[in-house]
């Protein structure tokens, strides 16, 4: 893990809810997101993706990441339910081998866990799938 | 960047998404009821059949860089308010769910077992565990195919579905003693609307969140009535531990205005989270 490092909040772009509809139960979440994960953090990490899960509650991508002494460090990132991406059309991007930056809200209990928050692909490519920033302009507005 | 995707304008789709996520008042769902004359069998009652609610999708769009941006807002925090990212939907959900005036009134030697499922909700809850949701808890029906001697139902929930027989049947005499997350369902028509009588549950399910038990005695009483492209769903919990029968909040549905639109597959649910829970914080 290259580094833990508080980024202002208004450095969040955002995220993917529930854009499923038809395929995405009508269930509240089950549990506040900040009962696992710091969403005042960022943690960020180089690594290659070992498995994506596409599993309810809530998505899985497993990385690995080599460390520059060549140990091998295993990391899990949880997304939304798989309904967003499955009606988004994203479930197919997300390659197995390809390696990927990545960045995250690490869990609190200090695991190699973290709610994905952004990842740049190896062509470049940036997916954000995260949460608006509740302070931004563009919340605020809503308030008007 | 390289080619590719990016979306803006999914906090459309966000929003709309999290209203999908919560009851909606009648008034929101789809149009009047006059709209269209409700639809009946030959046999004059009304047809239920119909996918409901649902529809539409992300129709997410990549920018020229290929980059995808998907946003999901929730309540704006107030200017100078400690705030952070996604921290509002389960609060305000659960504050939501707390102030509702229709809940469940338990026999006094529950209370102390409902609240320690409240504050302990993140472990206990069995929708956590991945377990079925079980009835009431699941609600409306997504789909109804109605024949002139069953209903069944489907749920886009772990691919629920329920066979129920409306030709005059009494429960079944095995069936309803069994443990069942949905239990032996039995249809009679009460004039235009529907009546599902419910028994042979398993008590490990919840009515509600939070923490709102029941026993495996449980009975649950359905009534759905059809009014042109809506149909109104009501559940009634009776239960040992109730002091008296609990009538749940209507949920209204709307017909789906595309019926060639499927209802698809929902994939397994396996729990990663509750191992790392660093609190027990739901709402």
């Amino acid at each position: 893990m290259k580094a833990l490092k508080v980024l202002g909040a208004a450095a969040i772009v955002a995220m993917v809810m529930a854009v499923g509809f038809v395929s995405a139960p009508p269930v509240a979440a089950h549990h506040a997101i900040q009962a696992e994960y710091d969403m005042n953090e960022i943690g960020s990490f180089t690594g290659k993706l070992t498995r994506f899960a596409m599993i309810n509650p809530h998505v899985r991508w497993l990385f690995e990441e080599t460390k520059p002494d060549g140990t091998v460090e295993e990391w899990e990132m949880s997304g939304a339910g798989p309904g967003a991406l499955r009606q988004a059309g994203l479930v197919r991007i997300f390659k197995v081998g390809d390696v990927y930056d990545v960045t995250f809200a690490p869990a609190f209990n200090g695991a190699n866990l973290g709610r994905v928050r952004q990842m740049t692909f190896p062509d470049g490519r940036v997916v954000t799938l995260f949460h608006e920033d509740p302070t931004s302009e563009e919340a605020q507005q809503l308030n008007q | 960047m390289g080619q590719g995707i990016r979306t803006k304008g999914t906090v459309v789709a966000a929003v709309v998404a999290a209203l999908w996520l919560m009851p909606a008042p009648a008034a929101q769902l789809g149009a009047a009821p006059e709209d269209m004359p409700t639809p009946r069998t030959a046999d004059g009652k009304p047809d239920l059949t119909g996918l409901w609610s649902g529809g539409g999708g992300g129709n997410l769009e990549a920018d020229a860089e290929g980059n995808i941006t998907v946003l999901s807002r929730g309540r704006p925090c107030h200017p100078g308010q400690e705030c952070a990212p996604a921290v509002n939907f389960e609060r305000d959900s659960g504050v939501r769910q707390r102030m509702d005036p229709n809940l469940p009134i338990y026999k006094p030697e529950y209370w102390e077992q409902v609240q320690f499922l409240d504050v302990n909700g993140n472990l206990q809850d069995p929708h956590g565990k991945c377990y079925p949701d079980g009835l009431p808890r699941i609600g409306a029906p997504n789909k109804i195919v109605q024949t002139d001697t069953e209903l069944i139902f489907l749920y886009a929930n772990k691919n629920t579905f329920r066979v129920i027989p409306i030709d005059g049947r009494e429960h079944h005499p095995v069936r309803s003693q069994d443990l069942t997350y949905y239990g032996d369902s039995v249809g009679t028509w009460e004039g235009d609307t529907m009546v599902i009588d419910s028994v042979g549950f398993t008590d490990w399910s919840w009515l509600e969140w939070p923490g709102y038990l029941h026993s495996n005695n449980m009975r649950v009483v359905e009534r759905i009535t059809r009014e042109g492209n809506t149909f109104t769903w009501q559940a009634t919990v009776y239960d040992d531990y109730l002091a008296e029968p609990w009538v749940m909040n209507p949920v209204r549905r709307t017909l789906n205005p595309d019926q060639t639109e499927l209802l698809t597959e929902d994939l397994p649910c396996e729990d990663r989270d509750l191992a790392n829970m660093h609190t027990r914080e739901r709402g």
